[in-house]
């Protein structure tokens, strides 16, 4: 035992400048998010009382909640859309052999490659032409539409591993191949849905420069982009809003994802070599 | 081709294209769709607001090229991308070996060095903004408690102190993936192989060389080839530090790329300049490819 307590001490160790480096700026955030307003500007670890009034004010002060409603529905609905595309998509490729197989995969690969940013002048041509600059539908599909190769590697690498034999024996007991699928395949693919699901609106939540290119007004704006336009350009920062706003925004994704980062190294792990 | 495969009753046909349509056209409108568009204003006369005057053949590609803007920026995008892909797989390599150990805490550690990755990288670039503050910053004054530092460093007001710093930010962001991928090639080494190394006598460092190196390559390969596309394209960090400032100092291909499109109003270039960065993006990761399966070849 005492063998594994002294590698956890080195494991610790090593680890040690890394986990300082990813927990500074946590730690920044949350000090500032709680120091009253006159002693934010000292850089200080310990503000001299908690203030937590500054949740309410920022409220207030930020735009916070329209902005938090219009990431939500972003968040659900462009993940929604890419995954009633994907996933027949992941299991056509994953148990039927056609022509251009390679071809679609060569094509999640390119659009992988394609960033947001790289075409951002074209998609934004194309959003002024049907007038859909400046609302949250735009980017609702252009978000679905991006997370499409992502959603297709990661719900294939999960597919791969359920076996066909389930489907096949619900076949042979006279089930066609679209009720196989419904009643034994998806129910099987569950945990991997939701866990790819979850994945795509982190991203769509997350996402800076399609929002800030397509979004013009305070009404449409994400979080992100709210949370940006305090800082941008602007002679005084109340950077205890900035904090809490953002501390508020990070949260509850953070939370999320420490409690499912594990099924991402399985699924990642699997897709990336096939 | 897997085995079981070619004898199961597949019915050829419609099926499997009906089934990756949906996904196809959707993918394609919206990302091929704007790539035509690009290519259109490309080799237009356009005004600021995107109105076509007219064809200039490659004029908007000669410019780019001849913009002294476009050449610094290029060569940072290059420092950039080398320097955030390498960095983080000199950090990510050792961190994935430690994480794959079993140690006290494993839980704990894995969830702190993936917690970068949940974060918008927009709200780590601006907290790191704040922290990097002159005169109220939690960089100057923690550095300064530990003795680093005599006087307050203004990081972000000259790119000699800024750039390295938005690099570290980079690698930082970039470190949860590249573990994710490298994590997952560690689980897939089967436990026997270092065992049977084990009962013949190998040490953990001829156990390291031979066995964990060569299975670890093609996830290492799918780590650079992969965050290059990430870290190429990476636009937040430097637009939320310093939006390339000051004085176009930290400009990288992407932020010059959209102060050309929104701000100067210059559609035409940089939608020449969008299709070039595609292009020299799929070069390099075509010679990478070519690179790796050439050396697969010569062993």
């Amino acid at each position: 035992m005492s063998r594994k307590l002294r590698r956890s001490l080195w494991c610790w160790l090593a680890l040690s400048p890394l986990v300082v480096l990813t927990l500074f700026p946590f730690a920044v955030m949350i000090v500032t998010a709680l120091k009253p307003a006159t002693e934010v500007l000292s850089p200080t670890w310990w503000p001299s009382r908690l203030a937590w009034e500054n949740f309410v004010t920022m409220w207030a002060a930020t735009n916070f909640g329209p902005a938090l409603l219009n990431s939500l529905y972003v968040g659900v609905a462009s993940t929604l859309l890419a995954l009633v595309v994907s996933i027949p998509f992941a299991y056509a490729l994953d148990r039927f052999r056609f022509r251009g197989q390679g071809a679609l995969r060569q094509f999640l690969l390119v659009t992988q490659m394609l960033s947001p940013i790289v075409v951002v002048i074209g998609l934004f041509r194309i959003a002024a032409a049907l007038g859909m600059v400046d609302t949250v539908n735009s980017i609702t599909v252009i978000y679905g539409a991006f997370a499409i190769a992502f959603t297709v590697w990661m719900l294939q690498s999960y597919f791969a591993t359920i076996p066909r034999d389930l489907e096949e024996a619900a076949w042979l007991e006279g089930a066609s191949r679209g009720q196989a699928l419904v009643r034994v395949f998806l129910p099987l693919a569950v945990p991997a849905i939701a866990v790819t699901a979850i994945f795509a609106f982190i991203n769509a939540w997350n996402e800076f420069v399609i929002a800030l290119t397509m979004l013009r007004s305070q009404d449409s704006y994400t979080l992100p982009i709210q949370i940006f336009s305090l800082v941008a350009g602007r002679y005084t920062i109340e950077w205890h809003h900035v904090m809490a706003a953002s501390l508020l925004a990070t949260i509850p994704v953070a939370v999320i994802f420490a409690w499912l980062q594990r099924y991402l190294v399985k699924g990642l792990g699997l897709g990336a070599v096939k | 081709m897997r085995p079981g495969r070619t004898g199961s009753v597949v019915p050829r046909g419609l099926a499997p294209i009906a089934l990756v349509l949906p996904g196809f056209v959707l993918a394609a409108l919206i990302i091929l769709w704007p790539v035509l568009q690009l290519g259109q204003i490309s080799v237009s006369e356009v005004n600021r607001f995107g109105q076509i005057r007219g064809f200039v053949g490659l004029e908007n590609y000669a410019a780019v090229l001849a913009d002294p803007d476009f050449l610094a920026s290029l060569l940072r995008t290059g420092i950039w991308t080398v320097g955030i892909v390498g960095g983080a797989i000199v950090v990510g390599l050792p961190v994935a070996i430690i994480l794959h150990q079993d140690f006290y805490g494993r839980g704990i550690a894995r969830v702190i060095v993936m917690l970068p990755w949940a974060v918008s990288i927009t709200m780590t670039a601006i907290v790191w903004r704040w922290a990097m503050n002159g005169e109220s910053g939690m960089l100057n004054s923690g550095l300064r408690g530990l003795g680093v530092l005599d006087t307050n460093v203004t990081w972000l007001a000259q790119a000699s102190t800024a750039f390295p710093m938005q690099i570290l930010i980079g690698i930082l962001v970039t470190v949860p993936f590249t573990v994710t991928i490298l994590l997952g090639g560690l689980s897939s080494i089967s436990d026997d192989l270092y065992e049977a190394a084990r009962l013949e006598g190998a040490s953990t460092w001829q156990s390291f060389r031979r066995i964990t190196v060569p299975l670890m390559k093609p996830f290492l390969n799918i780590a650079v080839v992969l965050n290059t596309i990430y870290v190429f394209n990476s636009f937040p960090i430097i637009w939320a530090t310093t939006q390339g400032g000051p004085a176009n100092s930290t400009d990288i291909l992407v932020t010059y790329l959209y102060k050309l499109g929104f701000q100067f109003g210059r559609l035409g270039e940089a939608s020449a300049l969008s299709l070039l960065m595609f292009a020299l993006l799929l070069a390099l990761l075509v010679l990478y490819v070519a690179l790796i399966s050439r050396g697969e070849a010569d062993r």
